[in-house]
């Protein structure tokens, strides 16, 4: 590698015992969440190297529990990913940044000012209260957001909440939290949105599209978004309206269920269907206890978690859906197979096959009885005497006769 | 109602064939959905029931189309007990005799009235009903490819994901269309047999029912 040796990136691997080897496996896993081939893993090697200080980033915070931020941050030992994040230079980092205070939000100012930034934004946006229901530092969070986006060249969704709200947006949302495409677009901002739901965000896809803007887009956004290949999926906020979300394919293009370690045994009808049975204890398939793999598509059972080390379905947890849309919402509970329909105060949460049972009870009990109507009416055998005209025709005819 | 005749005009053999693959379609179909949708015994039967759900919409689908061709070709009785014919399509879409008769079938079932009411090869409602399975079944062959993997990220499927809310929503749609199937089952076989099982001859069978008084 021409950079080898000789570049900041390398040196600070070196310097928190990254090796080579390391470095290298975790380009070819970005290049698995980019759908590249891992031979790309050199050229990825070469581009983060070769890379300047990227572009000033302002990591913002709006209401969220900072998950993501420990999915990045919080690590044992040295993380590849937060050494190429830390190295590309985060201006602003609400939750783990050095500088407090005034000095801190001047950051957020100056950058800005500067210009040719990217905005990581992680957490919903609470709208609720006209958007007192988050400030930081007296400034209202949705403003914080809105002047941040509106001079970006791009901004990052990261996590669940900041792609539509996630779980602060599930009923009743309160703090009328949404997401960052759903606030901009009601701000007319047309900063472009990349998403990136789960709950916490997976810090190597932040990276995969940090090297997607490096490598396919040569630090140009306009030619990373054309470029990138996209999913778009839609929801109706409840609040915005309809909103589209741009989401890269290599990442959130296919199920979970069609990636699953434990999917040959979802095939042969090998199921868990109580935790702490020995079918769990055998890694059988976990769909009975509510996996909602099938109806999520994330490439969590290729990149893993934490560093390649395990992923929920492999630590032995159903799928909980967090990579879905509204996935609080749509997925509970978690450990049914369907999501409960929410039916009003009134009904209460209702799950589909009881509604479908009591359906078809109600029926077959009223074909019951309507057969002993049927025979006490004398019907069974020849059937009821027909008439002889309709009887629409008969008060018509009736009707004529009055007439004349 | 009861004691007409049933001959075969009514059900020429192409459509007792039909109705016959539809059937044992729809109890695979069934039984796999429920399987599918939640395991009840465990036997390395999840493969075969995914293969066994796919092959019967498969096959309900092309035997659909064909039914529906086939009924500009073929002919049927026009009337109950009647031999006379005329080309299917006509006597499966609502015919004069079933004019004005809707709120009279809902009465006469209702035990509002005594008389049966007049009707042409069927009744008001059992047309509706029979109709209302053609947009059903292409809803749950819709609503299945929309949770099936190779068809899920295709643009028309893709777009009906987004707007009924995610898969899990589509999924639960899918569920109940099955129970829509299940409950048109249950009242048209209730309705058929509960005369007498004359219909059932003629439609498992091809075994004709003469009407009173001629055995």
């Amino acid at each position: 590698m021409a950079h080898e040796g000789h570049n900041a990136l390398h040196d600070l691997l070196t310097v928190r015992g990254v090796t080579r080897r390391d470095f290298l496996k975790y380009c070819g896993s970005i290049a698995a969440a980019l759908g590249m081939s891992e031979t790309m893993a050199p050229q990825i090697a070469a581009a983060l190297e070769g890379a300047p200080k990227l572009m000033p980033t302002l990591w913002l915070n709006g209401g969220s529990c900072t998950g993501c931020t420990e999915s990045i941050a919080q690590v044992d030992s040295p993380d590849v990913a937060t050494i190429v994040l830390d190295y590309l230079s985060t201006n602003y980092f609400e939750t783990i940044m050095a500088a407090a205070g005034e000095q801190a939000e001047k950051q957020i100012e100056e950058t800005i000012a500067e210009g040719g930034y990217i905005v990581i934004y992680e957490g919903s946006v609470m709208t609720g209260q006209d958007g007192n229901t988050l400030l930081v530092a007296g400034k209202k969070g949705t403003e914080i957001l809105s002047e941040a986006a509106r001079g970006a060249a791009a901004v990052i969704a990261v996590g669940s909440c900041a792609v539509d709200g996630g779980w602060v947006y599930g009923y009743p949302n309160p703090a009328e939290a949404t997401g960052v495409q759903a606030w901009l677009n009601h701000e007319g901002i047309t900063t472009p949105v990349v998403n990136l739901p789960t709950c916490p965000v997976n810090p190597e896809w932040i990276v995969a599209m940090v090297v997607q803007l490096l490598l396919v887009a040569d630090r140009d956004v306009a030619a990373f978004v054309e470029k990138t290949e996209w999913v778009t999926r839609s929801y109706t906020d409840r609040k915005y309206g309809a909103v589209d979300l741009l989401m890269p394919k290599g990442i959130f293009g296919q199920s979970i269920h069609d990636n699953c370690p434990r999917r040959g045994h979802f095939e042969n009808g090998e199921f868990v269907t109580e935790f702490g049975s020995k079918e769990e204890a055998m890694g059988y398939c976990l769909y009975k206890v509510g996996c909602k793999g099938p109806q999520t598509f994330t490439n969590c059972p290729v990149v893993r978690w934490n560093r390649r080390t395990s992923w929920c379905v492999e630590a032995g947890s159903p799928c909980i859906g967090c990579g879905g849309l509204n996935w609080v919402d749509n997925n509970s509970p978690f450990f049914h197979r369907l999501a409960d329909m929410q039916m009003g105060d009134a009904l209460g949460n209702v799950q589909p096959g009881s509604v479908g049972a009591v359906v078809g009870g109600v029926a077959a009990a009223a074909l019951v009885a309507h057969g002993l109507g049927m025979k006490a009416a004398g019907r069974v055998g020849d059937g009821p005497p027909m008439e002889e005209m309709k009887k629409y025709d008969r008060k018509r005819l009736a009707k004529k006769g009055g007439d004349k | 109602m009861g004691s007409h005749a049933h001959y075969r005009e009514a059900h020429p053999l192409v459509f007792v064939i039909t109705h016959y693959i539809n059937l044992i379609c729809m109890i695979m179909l069934a039984f796999s959905g429920f399987y599918i949708h939640f395991p009840f015994f465990s036997a390395g039967f999840m493969g075969v029931a995914r293969g066994m759900h796919f092959v019967a919409m498969y096959v309900i689908l092309i035997t659909l189309v064909f039914r529906i061709i086939a009924a500009f070709f073929v002919k049927t009785a026009t009337q109950l007990g009647s031999r006379e014919v005329d080309t299917d399509i006509k006597n499966w879409l609502p015919q004069a005799e079933n004019k004005h008769q809707l709120f009279e079938t809902v009465k006469y079932y209702l035990f509002f009235r005594k008389e049966g009411v007049i009707s042409g090869k069927y009744g008001s409602l059992q047309k509706i009903a029979y109709l209302a399975t053609i947009p059903l079944t292409f809803i749950q062959a819709y609503t299945g490819f929309a949770i099936y993997a190779p068809f899920m990220n295709a643009g028309i499927f893709a777009s009906g994901i987004d707007m009924v809310g995610g898969p899990m929503n589509m999924r639960i749609i899918h569920y109940f269309g099955m129970w829509v199937f299940i409950l048109f089952t249950m009242v048209h076989a209730y309705l058929a047999n509960i005369y007498n099982f004359a219909p059932s001859k003629i439609i498992f069978l091809w075994k004709e029912t003469l009407p009173e008084g001629k055995h």
